[in-house]
């Protein structure tokens, strides 16, 4: 049943982070959490809801997958650093473990800083936010730092430099004895090597942060000007992502067309599904971004690390696959 | 067929042509990419464990299977026998696929086994069996601290510990899947 004590925790841990942020002179902001458009992710699917109103046309909303839209637009208008705990949604995910459709997420954004300096932010962060009962042997230890390239030459042979070459990347996939799709994208067969190999293989028992994305996996990242990849980081504590960053892009030519080609993708999978996207935010490519570094956390997964837990269920009060789960008893009941 | 993102434990694939038992399933949305399901799969006939990274919406290969009560005979260091109970056939089934099997198999006891054509995919060991200890150690004298155990061996070779007070001969319920003494059974 309810676990109050993991709930006394979560309140702990939300507070401190509030005052590191608050000491820092970051600024909390509160965003809304329905929105009639998104920032366009193929790769998240998103809840779809629909405001009605007697004196207006119906007009579909969609709750937030991140709160990043609303808080660059803070950014571009000189909010200065900003922090914001809020709930976020995802749909079509695993339904429990380290999943929930709805999740409590920090977002936080350094104006002036890159992606390397939020290595620190976050570190010392959780240093701050982890309440002083809990003590997990990855506190103890130096956070690592490594790099994609590091990580897949090391977990499985396949060299990055070389991995830019779909031909190459996918003998790599041959002698690694993985199926791939002869359609699919560059960045489904990195993922099936990096998911299989190279991701069981980081060190546990630490925070890991592993950098230098590869370039082709397009997002709102600023791209190296000397290897192909993008300055961003996924952090991971005992096997499980618990947080990213990105030193974000500021080039508006370079939104723009992030905006173009992944609403592209996503009209072209409404052909094949049929379902509802959301339309893209009109003014965002406008956006003047400062340079700045935003890093999104899973708190849930946080405390669950911070626990020694492998999942966040019991730190949720109404799981999302209880509710289901009793809703479809009581049907059956009344059958 | 079926989607990847449907295969749980115990769903049975053909793999290039190969039947294997999802042991594993864990989702994995990498950042910015697509539903993936990571898969540890294991080859009943050898035994051998694949790690396979599926997208969900793959189509993975299911095989319909069947479960039948098998009568458990003996084993010879390389097969488990078995015989059909409504057939009265005879199976035997590799030994290296089951590790540690052998230790909850008793003869003339009935197991449920899941077959796909003529193989035996999974044989399904109840979660609590009944053994006769066969050999025990003496209980050390003047050892009556409360909750004092020592180590017995059942007739099919399985080690477990249990309180000083269980003689040979005698039947205790044990958990299989933790190798625990559960109780002594008053026979």
């Amino acid at each position: 049943m309810y676990n109050f004590r993991f709930q006394r925790l979560k309140s702990e841990m939300l507070m401190n982070i509030r005052e590191y942020f608050i000491g820092k002179e970051y600024l909390e902001v509160s965003t809304p959490t329905l929105s009639p458009y998104l920032i366009p992710e193929p790769t998240i699917k998103t809840f779809r809801t629909e405001f009605i109103n007697p004196f207006m046309e119906k007009s579909s909303l969609f709750m937030i997958p991140s709160p990043e839209i609303f808080m660059k637009r803070l950014l571009a208008a000189g909010s200065g650093s900003i922090f914001q705990i809020s709930q976020c949604f995802r749909n079509s995910e695993q339904l429990g473990e380290i999943h929930n459709p709805e999740f409590t997420m920090l977002e936080y954004y350094t104006v002036g800083a890159d992606e390397k300096d939020s290595i620190g932010i976050t570190h010392e962060m959780i240093e701050k936010a982890i309440p002083s009962s809990l003590c997990e042997e990855w506190m103890h230890k130096e956070p690592l730092v490594i790099t994609m390239h590091e990580a897949m030459l090391r977990s499985c042979g396949v060299d990055m430099d070389k991995a830019e070459d779909t031909e190459y990347l996918r003998k790599e996939a041959e002698r690694l004895s993985l199926q791939y799709d002869e359609n699919e994208s560059w960045d489904d067969t990195f993922n099936r090597i990096f998911i299989t190999y190279a991701e069981p293989w980081l060190p546990k028992n630490r925070e890991v942060y592993l950098t230098d994305y590869p370039d082709k996996i397009r997002c709102l990242a600023k791209r190296y000007s000397d290897k192909p990849c993008r300055r961003r980081w996924e952090m991971y504590i005992n096997g499980i992502e618990i947080a990213n960053c990105y030193d974000e892009e500021t080039d508006k030519n370079e939104t723009e067309a992030y905006f173009r080609e992944e609403q592209e993708i996503l009209e072209k999978e409404r052909e094949s599904t049929g379902d509802e996207i959301s339309p893209s935010d009109p003014e965002f490519s406008f956006l003047e971004i400062p340079q700045s570094s935003g890093g999104a956390m899973g708190l849930d997964r946080l405390l669950a690390a911070a626990l020694g837990l492998d999942t966040i269920e019991p730190l949720l009060l109404f799981p999302l696959s209880d509710m289901l789960r009793s809703v479809k008893a009581n049907l059956s009941n009344q059958r | 067929m079926i989607k990847a993102g449907q295969i749980d434990k115990g769903t049975a694939l053909l793999i290039k042509g190969q039947p294997f038992v999802c042991i594993e399933r864990e989702f994995v949305n990498p950042g910015k990419g697509s539903a993936f399901v990571r898969l540890k799969l294991k080859s009943p006939s050898t035994g051998q464990v694949l790690a396979e990274t599926m997208k969900s919406q793959d189509n993975a290969e299911d095989i319909t299977v069947e479960d039948k009560d098998l009568q458990y005979l003996y084993n010879d260091g390389e097969n488990f026998y078995f015989q059909n109970t409504e057939t009265f056939d005879q199976i035997d089934v590799p030994m290296k696929s089951f590790t540690d099997y052998e230790y909850f198999m008793k003869e003339g006891e009935t197991y449920r086994a899941t077959f796909w054509e003529d193989q035996v995919l999974d044989i399904i060991i109840p979660s609590k069996i009944v053994f006769t200890v066969a050999e025990a150690e003496e209980a050390v004298k003047g050892d009556t601290v409360q909750g004092a155990t020592k180590y017995v061996t059942t007739e099919t070779g399985l080690r477990v510990r249990v309180p000083i007070f269980i003689k040979q001969g005698e039947k205790i319920r044990v958990n299989t899947e933790t190798k625990e003494y559960l109780e002594r059974v008053n026979s």
